[in-house]
């Protein structure tokens, strides 16, 4: 397999605030769009030709991807205008397959190891995975190594084994794409003609973000594999202990403890006397004022924090204010997403460029939407919509 | 202003040369041609763009080559006037970047001398001065060539049977790019990206033999060591990733050029540059001095330097600056250059060294002239830039100005904290304009079909109306003026009418109301008003035909914001048009010729 298909067009609106400008491929995780840990991993093994299929808000594919040179890859771009679903996404790109070729999802997080052995699978093929919670998924149901069928999110389920969306295809695939919007649908209808295909099943990492709080555990998860590199200046007096990651031009300033795993970006600011502790990433151009302790938690880029902070178990996005003495403390709660109330334990869901205050207190679980503005000393909780005032 | 480059090696020259060639292209289009050498000299070239000419070419041998890429300055473009030009004999091509001022004389000398040169260009002198000297020995017969010329002469000469290359650099750039049994010589360094990271800068007065294997500068006739650099830049940097012009990727860079610029500056514990006198007292007077897109962002420097730093700007244009411009000892100068080699702007800043007037320049090209003959170097750190209408390091020069005047702003310590915190929110804001692209495309649409347009603004957002009048004409070929609101009664509200729209540039500082009276007086006039107003304005929507909102931001800071507006505003109208808006006609992208 020499060529790579990744659908990266979707808007995922389960995520907002965090999606009204970008799309989910490009959430950041531990510093990095999603997106690039499928490119990193096509590339290590040794997969070099990918096309992107792109859609919703695809300039920021544009901007952070550009060509792949600097991720050793060649990309190119097709656009798919409207979001109708995978196998329609993959028929845009039915001229420019080679003989065979892999279709991923390009906004599950994976790791290289997770396709090692499906990138010399014989098409047509599907690697998968065995959950503990298969309903969540498109559960597929084997005859030995052959799939007998697909059945999405069942309400009860008759095996423990999902659909990855990563998928090994000779270009048959295109006669049967026209007539469906998704890929599975696409598969039942080749196994209903005759066609084989072969499940693969992977103990790799692969992880999908469905809710806005799933960025947290994400983060942790792929935290804990990273690898140590300081650069910028950390001052003496400056505590760090585990893996730690801290870019260019940044400074640790003295009396900073920062206990990894943690991710920090290029040209902070970081303290005197502040504490970052384990599973915390934090972008780049981030201010964080003396005496704030961070931690479990995901900072966007351009991001300021004032003194006196405590933050845990919260995705802060990019380019917010936060002014001093700000709490976002995780915490037991119920939130509502299209009608699903899962119970959760976070802090602060937070869209970009939000103006916060001094000494306001964010409840657990709270969502506040992009473009908020929230006065001195105000309780915030449940879901504030994007451009809010809170007086 | 044009693009020269060479190669010697193993290889095939030819695909080397035309690849070399297209990443010139933004110093100069109208015509273009390589010359090769295997057994003699084959010389191709055409009043073509590089992609045409690749085309038209047949496979040519050879592993040593030279090609050119012209902007126009003597003699119109044509296939005889393109370059590379060749003595009597073709057994010498050279290729030239400048300009050569007694090359009448040298022309009518060497045709008296039974010389035949066909072309109009002052170059083809040059390779009739060597063939007049040759005796045996190229290097010598090009050094005894170059003496006689008087005016800029960076030049690359090839000779049919000599396994070298001899080049020259005088008044504008060459670089010689380092490989493994092969060498490489451009004017800038995008060229060659996708050969090697390995580069040495020549000086006015080098000449240099290239051969395969070894470089060998000269000054004066004696050998000289001239240190070799690497290239930071990614080939990546300059391609396109997904967007259809250069120019809209470089307007969607922006947030992270800001960003980038920013860390390096304020990770860097000093003051960018010092704004203080001699004795560390205040500064009587700052003069700026710039040309075309960079003179605007002079404008707004002055802006900024005025309101934070308490001292007077005088902004001018370098070229008027070299005519009559004064400048006392006592001063400091800003220059504003992108490509460091403008030669307008290279001539003001020896006039000023000269004066003792110190030079602080801001520039995006590490190496390049200007910042090696200034007292101290400003860096922008927008990366190569390759669409013609300069986009992000305007907006890089616009973030250089503001770092310059913050450690001597004169503001309380509360409103100095506020600032610092605005400017690390400025990639924010930007990237908030980038994701209303579709709004202004909308916009963009509408004023299309005019063929003038007015912009005005007043205070800081002056010079970005200027700014907009100027993206918009140079690249959709609208003819655009752009005016402090206060003077458009002094003259061209005579122009004003239903066919003229305006676009009003408005910001919530104390010009707020003056501009409010400026769009009704322009409303009485029926012009439609296009309004850039920030998100937080209520009365805008009700007073103009349309309107543009941008992020909520420190009027200080709004020029950022307002001219990303104005950029993407100039890209929809170009494409609307159907221009070619990365290479738009008669101009070139840095001008290394008056």
């Amino acid at each position: 397999m020499k060529q790579a298909i990744v659908l990266a067009a979707g808007e995922g609106q389960r995520l907002r605030p965090f999606t009204v400008t970008r799309p989910k491929t490009m959430l950041s995780i531990a510093d990095k769009p999603i997106l690039q840990f499928v490119v990193e991993s096509l590339a290590q093994n040794g997969i070099r030709n990918i096309i992107f299929v792109v859609g919703y808000r695809k300039e920021q594919v544009y901007d952070y991807m550009g060509s792949g040179e600097q991720f050793g890859v060649e990309i190119t771009y097709v656009t798919q205008e409207t979001q109708l679903g995978t196998a329609h996404a993959l028929s845009q790109v039915k001229d420019m397959a080679e003989d065979e070729f892999l279709v991923l999802p390009g906004d599950n997080l994976i790791e290289a190891h997770t396709i090692a052995d499906f990138v010399q699978i014989k098409p047509e093929a599907m690697l998968v995975e065995r959950v503990s919670d298969p309903v969540r998924y498109g559960v597929v149901s084997m005859d030995g190594s052959e799939v007998k069928d697909i059945v999405e999110k069942p309400e009860e389920a008759g095996s423990n084994m999902v659909n990855t969306g990563i998928y090994a295809f000779t270009k048959d695939i295109f006669k049967f794409t026209e007539s469906v919007l998704d890929i599975p649908d696409a598969l039942n209808n080749m196994i209903a003609e005759g066609y084989t295909i072969n499940a693969l099943e992977t103990g790799g990492t692969w992880l999908d973000v469905v809710y806005p709080w799933d960025i947290i555990s994400l983060n942790d998860a792929v935290l804990r594999n990273i690898e140590v590199s300081l650069g910028g200046t950390i001052e003496a007096g400056a505590s760090i202990k585990g893996k730690v990651m801290v870019g260019e031009d940044t400074v640790v300033r003295a009396g900073s403890c920062i206990y990894g795993p943690v991710v920090i970006g290029s040209g902070c600011d970081i303290g005197p006397n502040v504490c970052i502790m384990p599973a915390t990433s934090i972008g780049d151009n981030v201010v964080i004022s003396p005496f704030t302790e961070i931690k479990n938690s995901v900072i966007g880029n351009d991001v300021t924090i004032g003194a006196g902070g405590i933050i845990s178990d919260s995705v802060i996005d990019r380019g917010c204010v936060l002014k001093g003495r700000f709490t976002a403390v995780g915490g037991q709660s119920e939130v509502r997403i299209n009608g699903e109330s899962p119970s959760i334990n976070v802090g602060v869901m937070m869209g970009e460029d939000c103006n916060v205050e001094s000494n306001v207190t964010a409840q657990p679980g709270v969502i506040v939407g992009n473009y908020c503005q929230i006065q001195m000393s105000k309780i915030i909780s449940g879901r504030l919509p994007d451009k809010s005032l809170v007086y | 202003m044009c693009g020269i480059v060479g190669y010697i090696g193993e290889k095939k020259a030819q695909p080397i040369l035309l690849n070399c060639l297209s990443k010139l292209e933004y110093r100069g289009y109208d015509s273009c041609g390589i010359a090769v050498s295997a057994n003699g000299i084959e010389v191709h070239k055409d009043a073509l763009r590089v992609k045409a000419l690749t085309k038209a070419l047949p496979v040519l041998d050879g592993a040593a080559g030279i090609g050119h890429t012209r902007w126009a300055t003597h003699g119109e473009p044509s296939k005889l006037n393109a370059h590379p030009h060749c003595d009597c004999a073709g057994r010498i091509a050279v290729v030239h970047n400048g300009v050569i001022n007694n090359f009448q004389k040298l022309r009518d000398q060497l045709t008296a001398e039974g010389h035949n040169l066909v072309s109009q260009t002052d170059t083809e002198v040059i390779p009739h001065l060597i063939e007049k000297y040759y005796d045996g020995d190229f290097e010598k017969a090009v050094g005894l060539a170059l003496h006689d010329i008087e005016g800029s002469y960076t030049m690359i000469a090839l000779m049919a049977g000599e396994p070298r290359l001899v080049v020259a650099r005088k008044d504008s750039p060459l670089i010689i790019g380092i490989g493994d049994r092969e060498n490489y010589i451009a004017s800038d360094v995008p060229a060659l990206l996708n050969y090697t990271s390995r580069v040495i800068y020549l000086e006015d007065g080098d000449i240099a033999v290239v051969t395969a294997d070894a470089v060998e500068v000269k000054q004066d006739g004696a050998s000289i060591v001239r240190e070799e650099h690497k290239i930071l830049w990614s080939v990546e940097d300059a391609q396109k990733g997904g967007y259809e012009h250069f120019m809209l990727k470089e307007i969607h860079e922006q947030p992270k050029v800001i960003r980038d610029t920013l860390s390096e500056y304020i990770s860097a514990a000093e003051p960018a540059a010092d704004l203080t006198g001699v004795d560390g007292s205040s500064l009587d007077d700052i003069l700026i001095l710039a040309c075309g897109t960079s003179y605007h962002a002079g404008l707004v420097g002055k802006y900024i330097i005025e309101g934070l730093v308490n001292v007077p700007v005088r902004v001018e244009l370098a070229d008027e600056f070299n005519y009559s411009g004064q400048a006392s000892a006592r001063n400091k100068a800003i220059v504003i250059t992108q490509s460091g080699e403008t030669t307008d702007v290279l001539k003001a800043i020896r006039k000023l060294r000269e004066t003792g007037c110190r030079v602080i320049v801001i520039t995006n090209v590490v190496g390049s002239t200007a910042s090696r003959i200034a007292d101290r170097t400003v860096y922008t750190r927008a990366g190569p830039e390759i669409s013609v209408a300069a986009t992000k390091t305007f907006l890089a020069q616009l973030i250089a100005l503001y770092w310059l005047a913050l450690p001597y702003s004169r503001v309380d310590i509360g409103r100095l904290d506020d600032l610092v915190l605005e400017i690390r929110q400025l990639p924010v804001k930007v990237q908030r304009v980038l994701d209303n692209e579709t709004a202004i495309a909308d916009c963009a649409r509408q004023l299309a079909g005019f063929e003038n347009v007015f912009f005005i603004g007043k205070g800081i957002n002056y010079p970005i109306a200027m700014e907009g009048a100027l993206k918009l004409k140079e690249i959709s070929y609208i003819h655009a003026e752009g005016y402090a609101a206060g003077e458009l009664k002094h003259g061209p509200f005579a122009l004003l009418g239903s066919n003229t729209p305006v676009v009003a540039v408005v910001a919530q500082d104390n010009t707020y109301e003056p501009m409010v009276t400026s769009i009704k007086e322009i409303k009485a006039r029926q012009s439609p008003v296009l309004a850039l107003v920030s998100e937080e304005d209520e009365t805008m929507e009700g007073l103009a035909d349309s309107v543009i909102t941008v992020p909520q931001i420190d009027p200080l800071f709004s020029p950022v914001v307002n001219s990303v507006v104005l950029q993407l505003l100039a890209y929809y109208v170009a494409r609307e048009r159907g221009c070619p808006v990365d290479f738009p006609k008669n101009l070139a992208k840095s001008v290394t010729v008056e």
